[in-house]
C-alpha cells in the first residue's frame, strides 16, 4: 500500500473529535442554569370503564419531560410554573391538555377516541404530529409488529405500508428482501431505501452479499429484533426525505426502538416456539418416466441414434435409484425465540433494556439461523436543560446458509428439482453419491458443504440535547455502525468430479460507518396563531470497509476446512479496502397558522467523495403546504367530518450509490497470469460524474369521519429521476466495457390509498386496515447511442426501452406446439438458413411475418411490475380474545420462471416436471409441451421465451394471530401484570396461478426483477407463544 | 449564557471551515486511480502480466472455435456454436464473432507500451524487453483479429479519458499488418532469449516472437522472410523435437522442449479444453470421419490422438492422454500450446517449397514424418500420395498439429478453404472466409460496417 497512508484518516478523526468534545464542554457550562420546581401527582382513569390506566403518557408541554402512569393509573411529574400545561395521551384515546394553575393533584378521565391523528410520527431530525404532516409518511406501529412472528423489520412492511413494495429474494432464515419505495428510480445506482435506526443512518448495501456463489444476498436488517421496535416510518415524498438529500431518492425507512418511561420497572418475557414447512412441493418425474423422456430425446434427433448415454444405464449402481429429492432435502423445521425486556425509569433516568435469542431452522436440511440481540436505550436528565442518552445495540448471528440458491449445480434448490431421480443417493460402498455427470447431490450440498455466515454488529448512538432558550434546542449525535462478518465456505471432494479436489473460501468484512450530526431545533408559538419551527445542522459521515479473504484448494482432508490446510491458495484478490465520506448541511423551516395552514421548507447540501471534484456538492430542496380544511368555518356544519387535510409537496433528492472510486477510474491488481501478479486498467475514469436527481411531486389528502372511526388517506405522486448513473456500454475496442455516465430519465407515478375503519366498537370490536398502491414505472429517455434496435439488453431476460417499465421481459413468444409436420404451412424456418419447424417443435410467433424465426421476432413477453399491490388486516377482539387476520396481495406482475425452464431442460439431462408426461410423442399429438430433443437443434430450450413467463399475481393469507390475554384479576394474584398466550401462523394459504414454489420471489435484488431462478422456498410457519408481564 | 452563544458561534465556524471539502478526498486504497499506475519496475512487470491475463481468457475456448471450428478435422453433434461453425452458418451472435477479449489484451498492452518507457530512466534492458512482450502480445491479438475479421479498428493508444474518440471505424488490414510486423520485429530484437524454467515457454521470448513472425510472413506470403525467422527458431538452442514416446506430453504436461509458446492455465485459471474435446459422450468436437481416414498406415500418432478402437470416437485424446475418459462438463487446467517447433519446421518446409526449394522442403517434412513412424517421401512419392509437395506438407500439418487451432488458417492462407470445405458445408464465397463482426460491437459503434457477406 505504498500510496496510501493514514494521514487522511487521522486528519478527519481530529476534526471529529471537535464535534464530540464541544457538546461535552457545553454540558459543563450550562449545568448552572436553574429554575423553580414543584411536583404534581394524580390518577388517570379510563372514562369508558372507570378503570385505572397503565402507561398513559404525561408530558410537560413544550419540553421533552414526560412520565407515564403506573399500574394504578398514578403519575407524578415536576413542573416549573403555574402556566405549565400537562398533556395526557394514550393510543386510542382523546388526549387532554390541562393548565396546572395552583393544583397539586390533577386527576384525569381519558375518553377513547381512537384519534390516530394525535400520534407522533418520526420524521428526519424530529417528530411531528400526524395531524400536521404535510409530507407523505406511512407508519407501522409496535402493535402491528407484535402480531407477527417475522424476524426482521423489512418483511414487516410487506403489505402493510402503501407505496412500499417488498419481495423476497430468499425464504431462508435471515435471507434477503427487495424493497422499493414508490418504484425503482435508478438503473444501477441502487434502489434500496436509506435505513435510519434511532437517528443513525446505517450501512446496508455492502452487507447484501459477500461472495459469488450465493447471489441472493442477506437481509441487511437481519440483526434487528422486531420486538425492540416502537415504530417504523417510511418517508416517501420529497418533502419528508429531502432532509436526507443524496441518499433519499429511494425513500427513507426510519426505525425507532422502544425507550423507557418513568415508573416502576416493567419486565416482559416472551417465549415462543413453532415449526415451518414448505408451502408446496413441485411434481417431478420418477426414474422410469425420466428414462423414457431421455430415450425420446434421442429418437427425436434429426438423425436418431440409439441412446447410449450412461444416464440410461440402470444396471450401473450409481444410476439405479428412484429418489424423490424434495422428500430427502425438505423438512419440518422447528424454531424458538425468547425475548426479555425491562423498561422503566425515574424522573431523571429512563431505561429500556431488551435481549432476545432466536434459533430458527430452515426447511432445507441443515439450514439454521441463530441470533442473539441485546439493546440498551438510556436517557438521563442531567439538568433541567440538558439531556444525554444513548441507544446501543449488539447482535451476534450465526447463519448456516447452505448453498440454497444460485446458478449451476451448486444450488441445493436447483438440484433437488433437477437431479435425476435415477441417480442414486449412495454408492455400493455406502458412501454418498455426491457428484454424478454434472449434478451434485442436494443432500450432500446441504449436509457436507459448508456455508456459514457469522456476524457481529454494534449500532450505537450517543446524544446530548441542550435547551438553550425557550423553544431552541441543540442536539449533537455521535453514531456508529460497526459490522464484522465472516463467511466460510467449503466444497468437499465428495461433491466434486475430480478425485481429491476440494475447495474452500473465507471472507471477512469489517465495515465501520460512523458519523456525527449536530443541529439546532426551534419550535415556538407566536401569539395564539403562529407556530414556527426550524432545524439547522451539519453532519459528517464516513464509511470504511475492509474485506479480507482467501480461496484455497487441495485440502489434504475434507475434515480440516480452515484455509491453513489448503494446498494451494488460489485467490487473494478479495483483500481490499475502501473509503467514502460525506459532509452535509441541512435545514428546515415549518410554519402553521392556527394549525390550519401548514407550510414547510427543507434543504440539504451533500458533498460526497465519490464524485468528481467539479461535481462534488449537490443541493436538495423541498417545499410542502397543507390545508386543514376541516377547521374552516364553512365546514363546521358538516359533523361527520372530524378532520380533513390537503397536502402538496415538491422537492428533489439524490442517489450517490455508485462505486467509491468510479469517477477516478481504477487500475486493479489481481489480474494475474498464473502465479505472476498482474495489474490492469478496469474502470475508465469520468471526472464529470454526479448524482442522480429525483424530482418528486406529491398530492395527498387525509380525511377522518365520525370521530375518527373512518380514516382515509390518499396520495398521488410523480417521481422523475434524471441524470441516471448508468454503466454506458462503449465499444470494446477501447478495452473497457462501459463508462459510468449520467444519462437518461425514469419516471414513477402512482397512487396509494389507506383506509382504516373501526367497524364495531363495544364489547366485540372489529377494525379493518386496508391499503392498496399502484405504481407505473416508465423509462422516459435513454441516450440514442446506447440503444441497439431501440433498446438496451439488461441481463439475460430484460430490456430497457423508452416507454416501457424496468422489468420488461424480452424474448420469443411461444404459441404452442406443431401437432404435425404439415401444420407448419408456411414452412417457417429456424433462422434464414436453418431447418423448417416440424411436428413437436414449438410454434414461435413470426412477428415480422418473414417465415423465418430469428432475432427480429423477439418481442415483449412480460412485465415484472405489478398493477397494484397491498394488504388488508382485520382485527377482532372480544373480551380477552383478539384475532388478527392479514392478507397481502400483488396483482398483474409476471414471473420469468427460470427454474421451470431448468425443470424442463432435457438438453442438460435435468429431471423434468410432470408436465413432460403430456409431451408431444408422435405426429398429430395436440399438446403444449414440445418434443424433447437431445441436442436442441431448433433452440427450443435455449431461447428466452414466453413459455416460462407466468402470471405472478397472488393473494396470500400472510398472517393470522390469535391472542388470549388472561384477565388481570386472575394474574394479579400470582404477581404478574399481564399474561398473553398467542398462536401465530404465517403464509397459511396462497392463491396463485404461479407453478413454482411461491410467487413472492425475486432472485435478483437489483434491476432484474421478477426472475425465479430457484430461490430458497418460502415456508408456512405456525408459532405458539406466551408473553408474561411483571 | 453569553459563553454558550460564543461557543455555538465557534462551533459553526469550525464546522463550516475546517470540515471543508478536503475530508471528501478519498483515494483508492486497494487499487490505483486509472492514471498514474506505472511508477516502478514492479508496476511495469505487473502491467505486462496483466496483458497475459487477458490473453489467457481470449484463447481458453476460442483457439478451437477460430482455428478448428470451420475446418475439416473436427465433427460435432453439438447444436449451438460448434454446429453453426461446422455448417458454415455463421451469424453475428456467435461467441467467436466477438473480439472483446482480443481488444482487452490490446488495451492493456497499449497502456504498458505507453507508460513502461517512462518508468525506466534511460536505456534499460528490463524495460525494453517488457515493452517487447507487450508489443508481441498486441501483435498476436491483431494477427488473430485480421485473420478472423479482415479490416479491424487499429488502436495503439490507451483510453484514459472520456474525451478521446471512442467510436473507431475499421482500418485497412494492410495497415494493421504493418503494425503487427513492426511490433513483432521489435519483439524479436528486444525480447529475452530465455527467462529460465517454465517462464521460457509461458512468456514471450525471442523464439516466441520469431515463431509469430514466421506465421505472419507465411500469411503475407513473404516466404524468404518466413524462412529467415523460422531458421532463427530452429537455430535457437531452447527448442528440439521430442521423441514420439513423449509426444503426448507436449500437451498433457506441457513445458516440453518442443514448445515455443504455450498459454498457461491452472486449477483456477482454467480453459474449456475438456468441454471442447474430451467430455466423454458429449464433447463439442470429435475427429471427423475424413480426418480419421486420412492417416497413413503405421502413423504412431493416430492412437495418441483418439480412441481408434471406437467405431465412432466421441472425443479427442490428444490433450488429455491415451485412455482419457471423463463425463464432467467442467473446465480444465492444461496449457494450450500455441506455437511449437514442429509447426515452425513445417511452415519452413512450405516456404521452401513455395520458392521452389523442394529438397529443403522435403528434408524438413521428413523430419516430422520419420518421428511419427512414417517413411521418408521424395517428390514423386509426395506427388503420388497427395498430388504435390505443398499438399503433402499441408496433410502433415493436418495430422501433426491436429486440433491445435491451425487448420482453418492453413486452409485460408493456402487458398484451399473453399476447395476443402465446399463438399462438407457448401462454403463457396471468398467473402465468407472472414467471420461476421459481433452484433454487440456493431451496435455499440455507429462507425463499424459489418463484413459485406454478412450484411
Amino acid at each position: 500500500m505504498k500510496r496510501k497512508d493514514d494521514h487522511n484518516f487521522s486528519r478527519t478523526t481530529r476534526k471529529v473529535s471537535v464535534f464530540v468534545l464541544l457538546p461535552i464542554l457545553l454540558l459543563f457550562i450550562s449545568n448552572s442554569v436553574y429554575s423553580q420546581e414543584r411536583t404534581i401527582t394524580g390518577v388517570v382513569m379510563d372514562a369508558s370503564n372507570n378503570e385505572p390506566m397503565l402507561g398513559v403518557n404525561v408530558l410537560l408541554k413544550g419540553s421533552s419531560r414526560g412520565v407515564s402512569t403506573d399500574i394504578n393509573g398514578s403519575y407524578s411529574i415536576n413542573i416549573e410554573s403555574p402556566s405549565d400545561v400537562l398533556q395526557f395521551s394514550f393510543m386510542g384515546y382523546e388526549p387532554q391538555e390541562i393548565v396546572v394553575g395552583n393544583q397539586d393533584q390533577i386527576n384525569v378521565d381519558l375518553v377513547p377516541s381512537a384519534d390516530e391523528l394525535e400520534e407522533l410520527v418520526i420524521v428526519g431530525y424530529g417528530v411531528q404530529k400526524k395531524r400536521n404532516l404535510t409530507g407523505s409518511v406511512v407508519s407501522v406501529g409496535s402493535e402491528e409488529i407484535e402480531q407477527t412472528n417475522l424476524q426482521d423489520p423489512i418483511s414487516i412492511m410487506q403489505g402493510r405500508a402503501p407505496g412500499v413494495q417488498v419481495t423476497s429474494n430468499s425464504g431462508a432464515p435471515g435471507g434477503g428482501m427487495s424493497i422499493r419505495v414508490r418504484g425503482a428510480s435508478s438503473l444501477n445506482a441502487g434502489n434500496s431505501p436509506l435505513y435510519v435506526i434511532d437517528g443513525v443512518p446505517i450501512e446496508s448495501n455492502s452487507l447484501s452479499s459477500l461472495n459469488g456463489t450465493e447471489n441472493f444476498g442477506l437481509n441487511p436488517l437481519a440483526d434487528i429484533n422486531p420486538r425492540d421496535i416502537e415504530s417504523i416510518e417510511v418517508l416517501k415524498d420529497a418533502a419528508s426525505t429531502a432532509i436526507y438529500g443524496s441518499r433519499a431518492a429511494n425513500g427513507v425507512v426510519m426505525i425507532t426502538t422502544k425507550r423507557g418511561s418513568e415508573g416502576k420497572a416493567e419486565i416482559s418475557l416472551e417465549v415462543s416456539a413453532g415449526v415451518s414447512e414448505i408451502t408446496r412441493k413441485l411434481s417431478v418425474l420418477n426414474a422410469s418416466q425420466y428414462r423414457e423422456v431421455i430415450i425420446d430425446s434421442y429418437q427425436n434427433m434429426d438423425n436418431p441414434v440409439e441412446p447410449t448415454t450412461a444416464v440410461l444405464d440402470s444396471l450401473n449402481p450409481k444410476n439405479n435409484g428412484d429418489v424423490d429429492w424434495q422428500e430427502e432435502v425438505l423438512r419440518v423445521a422447528p424454531q424458538y425465540k425468547v425475548d426479555l425486556a425491562v423498561r422503566g425509569g425515574s424522573e431523571k433516568v429512563k431505561y429500556s433494556w431488551a435481549s432476545s435469542f432466536l434459533d430458527q431452522d430452515g426447511i432445507i436440511l441443515n439450514s439454521n439461523f441463530r441470533r442473539v440481540t441485546s439493546r440498551l436505550n438510556v436517557d438521563f436528565e442531567v439538568s433541567d436543560r440538558i439531556r444525554v442518552g444513548q441507544s446501543i445495540s449488539y447482535s451476534n448471528s450465526h447463519n448456516n446458509r447452505i448453498n440454497a440458491a444460485g446458478r449451476g449445480n451448486l444450488s441445493v434448490v436447483r438440484e433437488l428439482l433437477i437431479r435425476p431421480p435415477s441417480y442414486s443417493m449412495y454408492l455400493p460402498d455406502g458412501s454418498l453419491n455426491g457428484y454424478q455427470w454434472g449434478k451434485r447431490n442436494p443432500v450432500g450440498l446441504a449436509e457436507l458443504a459448508t456455508h456459514t455466515n457469522k456476524s457481529n454488529r454494534i449500532i450505537g448512538n450517543e446524544y446530548v440535547e441542550i435547551d438553550i432558550i425557550e423553544g431552541l434546542t441543540f442536539r449533537s449525535n455521535l453514531n456508529l455502525d460497526l459490522v464484522t462478518m465472516k463467511e466460510d465456505e467449503f466444497m468437499p471432494s465428495s461433491l466434486d468430479y475430480r478425485p481429491g479436489y476440494n475447495s474452500g473460501a473465507v471472507r471477512a468484512i469489517h465495515n465501520l460507518t460512523w458519523g456525527t450530526e449536530n443541529y439546532f431545533s426551534f419550535q415556538r408559538q407566536f401569539g395564539n396563531d403562529h407556530n414556527l419551527g426550524a432545524v439547522a445542522g451539519i453532519s459528517y459521515q464516513d464509511w470504511i470497509y475492509e474485506r479480507t479473504g482467501l480461496d484455497g484448494m487441495f485440502f489434504p482432508s475434507d475434515d480440516i476446512r480452515t484455509l491453513n490446510a489448503a494446498g494451494t491458495i488460489s485467490n487473494q484478490e478479495v483483500n481490499i479496502a475502501g473509503e467514502h465520506s460525506m459532509l452535509s448541511y441541512f435545514g428546515r423551516v415549518s410554519y402553521d397558522y392556527m394549525g390550519k395552514y401548514l407550510a414547510e421548507v427543507n434543504v440539504r447540501a451533500d458533498g460526497s467523495s465519490r464524485f468528481g471534484k467539479d461535481q462534488r456538492f449537490g443541493y436538495f430542496p423541498s417545499a410542502s403546504v397543507g390545508w386543514r380544511f376541516s377547521e374552516e368555518a364553512f365546514l363546521s356544519e358538516f359533523r361527520g367530518l372530524s378532520d380533513g387535510k390537503l397536502r402538496f409537496s415538491a422537492g428533489q433528492t439524490g442517489n450517490e450509490a455508485i462505486g467509491n472510486y468510479t469517477s477516478q477510474g481504477e487500475f486493479a491488481v489481481g489480474t494475474n497470469y498464473l502465479d505472476y501478479s498482474g495489474a490492469a486498467p478496469t474502470v475508465m475514469p469520468n471526472s464529470g460524474l454526479t448524482w442522480e436527481t429525483t424530482t418528486q411531486y406529491n398530492a395527498g389528502m387525509d380525511l377522518s369521519f365520525f370521530n375518527n372511526r373512518i380514516l382515509f388517506t390518499a396520495d398521488a405522486y410523480l417521481k422523475r429521476t434524471e441524470d441516471l448513473l448508468y454503466n454506458v456500454p462503449i465499444p470494446r475496442t477501447t478495452g473497457f466495457g462501459y463508462i459510468t455516465q449520467n444519462i437518461g430519465t425514469i419516471e414513477n407515478k402512482g397512487v396509494e390509498f389507506l383506509l382504516s375503519t373501526r367497524n364495531l366498537t363495544g364489547d366485540f370490536k372489529w377494525s379493518t386496515d386496508f391499503n392498496i398502491s399502484s405504481n407505473r414505472n416508465v423509462v422516459k429517455s435513454l441516450p440514442e447511442e446506447l440503444l441497439t434496435n431501440g433498446y438496451i439488453q439488461n441481463g439475460r431476460y430484460h430490456i430497457l426501452k423508452e416507454g416501457l417499465p424496468i422489468g420488461t421481459f424480452y424474448g420469443w413468444k411461444f404459441e404452442g406446439v406443431y401437432a404435425s409436420d404439415e401444420d407448419n404451412v408456411n414452412g417457417i424456418t429456424n433462422g434464414a438458413l436453418g431447418k423448417e419447424f416440424k411436428g413437436g417443435d414449438p410454434i414461435w410467433d413470426d412477428l415480422n411475418g418473414d417465415n423465418i424465426i430469428d432475432e427480429d421476432d423477439r418481442q415483449i413477453i412480460g412485465d415484472a411490475q405489478p398493477d397494484f399491490f397491498g394488504g388488508i388486516a382485520n382485527n377482532f377482539s372480544y373480551k380477552n380474545f383478539s384475532l388478527n387476520v392479514f392478507f397481502q396481495f400483488s396483482y398483474g406482475n409476471d414471473i420469468y420462471s427460470e427454474i421451470n425452464h431448468q425443470r424442463n431442460s432435457v438438453v442438460r439431462y435435468n429431471n423434468l416436471s410432470t408436465n413432460a408426461l403430456d409431451r408431444w410423442r408422435e405426429q398429430g399429438d395436440i399438446t403444449d409441451f414440445p418434443k424433447p430433443v437431445r441436442d436442441d437443434p431448433m433452440q427450443s430450450d435455449s431461447r428466452i421465451q414466453s413459455r416460462w413467463v407466468e402470471d405472478g399475481s397472488y393473494l396470500k393469507l400472510k398472517n393470522v394471530n390469535l391472542r388470549y390475554s388472561v384477565p388481570r384479576t386472575v394474574i394479579e394474584k400470582i404477581g404478574m401484570n399481564s399474561l398473553d398466550a398467542y398462536l401465530t401462523a404465517s403464509n397459511l394459504i396462497t392463491w396463485t396461478k404461479y407453478t413454482g414454489f411461491d410467487p413472492d420471489v425475486n432472485s435478483y435484488s437489483g434491476l432484474r426483477a421478477g426472475i425465479d431462478e430457484g430461490s430458497y422456498p418460502q415456508s408456512r410457519t405456525i408459532i405458539l407463544g406466551l408473553k408474561f408481564g411483571f | 449564557m453569553k459563553t454558550i452563544y460564543k461557543l455555538f458561534a465557534l462551533f459553526f465556524l469550525i464546522g463550516s471551515t475546517s470540515c471543508s471539502e478536503d475530508v471528501l478526498e478519498k483515494d483508492p486504497i486497494s487499487s490505483f486511480p486509472a492514471q498514474g499506475f506505472y511508477k516502478t519496475a514492479s508496476d511495469a512487470q505487473a502491467g505486462v502480466y496483466g496483458i497475459y491475463d487477458a490473453m489467457q481468457s481470449t484463447f481458453s475456448r476460442n483457439f478451437a472455435f477460430w482455428g478448428e471450428g470451420r475446418a475439416d478435422a473436427v465433427q460435432t453433434n453439438h447444436s449451438g456454436e460448434p454446429l453453426l461453425l461446422k455448417q458454415n452458418n455463421l451469424n453475428p451472435t456467435l461467441n467467436s464473432a466477438s473480439w472483446n477479449s482480443l481488444y482487452q489484451t490490446i488495451s492493456r498492452a497499449n497502456y504498458a507500451i505507453k507508460y513502461i518507457p517512462d518508468v525506466f530512466e534511460g536505456e534499460s534492458e528490463l524495460g525494453t524487453q517488457l515493452v517487447g512482450q507487450a508489443r508481441a502480445l498486441r501483435a498476436l491479438s491483431y494477427f488473430y483479429a485480421v485473420r478472423i475479421w479482415g479490416d479491424v479498428p487499429l488502436i495503439t493508444e490507451p483510453y484514459e479519458s472520456i474525451n478521446q474518440e471512442i467510436f473507431i471505424g475499421r482500418t485497412d488490414q494492410e495497415l494493421v499488418l504493418d503494425q503487427i510486423e513492426a511490433d513483432l520485429l521489435f519483439a524479436s530484437q528486444n525480447c529475452r532469449e530465455q527467462f529460465g524454467g517454465e517462464r521460457d515457454r509461458l512468456l514471450i521470448t525471442k523464439g516466441g516472437a520469431d515463431a509469430m513472425l514466421t506465421h505472419f510472413y507465411m500469411w503475407k506470403k513473404e516466404y524468404s522472410k518466413a524462412i529467415e525467422s523460422a531458421q532463427r527458431v530452429m537455430d535457437n538452442g531452447m527448442y528440439s523435437l521430442v521423441n514420439i514416446s513423449d509426444w503426448s506430453k507436449i500437451f498433457t504436461t506441457g513445458f516440453s522442449n518442443e514448445s515455443i509458446f504455450e498459454i498457461g492455465f491452472n486449477e483456477t485459471q482454467t480453459n474449456m479444453m475438456r468441454v471442447l474435446y474430451a467430455l466423454g459422450s458429449d464433447s463439442d468436437y470429435f475427429p471427423s470421419e475424413k480426418f480419421r481416414n486420412s492417416f497413413e498406415e503405421g502413423d504412431l500418432r493416430q492412437e495418441l490422438i483418439y480412441d481408434v478402437t471406437q467405431e465412432e470416437p466421441t472425443k479427442v485424446w490428444k490433450f488429455f492422454g491415451e485412455g482419457f475418459n471423463d463425463e464432467s462438463p467442467d473446465p480444465s487446467a492444461n496449457n494450450i500450446v500455441l506455437f511449437r517447433l514442429a509447426d515452425i519446421i513445417l511452415l519452413k518446409a512450405e516456404a521452401h517449397n513455395q520458392l521452389g526449394e523442394v529438397e529443403e522442403a522435403l528434408d524438413l517434412l521428413n523430419k516430422i514424418r520419420v518421428r511419427a513412424g512414417l517413411s521418408e517421401l521424395d517428390q514423386a512419392e509426395a506427388s503420388a500420395l497427395y498430388g504435390d509437395v505443398q499438399s503433402a506438407i499441408l496433410q502433415e500439418r493436418l495430422i501433426e498439429l491436429s486440433f491445435e487451432g491451425h487448420r482453418w488458417f492453413d486452409l485460408v492462407r493456402t487458398g484451399k478453404a473453399i476447395e476443402v470445405m465446399n463438399p462438407i458445408n457448401g462454403l463457396s464465397a471468398e467473402g465468407n472466409l472472414v467471420w461476421p463482426i459481433h452484433e454487440n460491437a456493431i451496435n455499440r459503434n455507429p462507425n463499424l460496417q459489418q463484413n459485406s457477406f454478412y450484411d
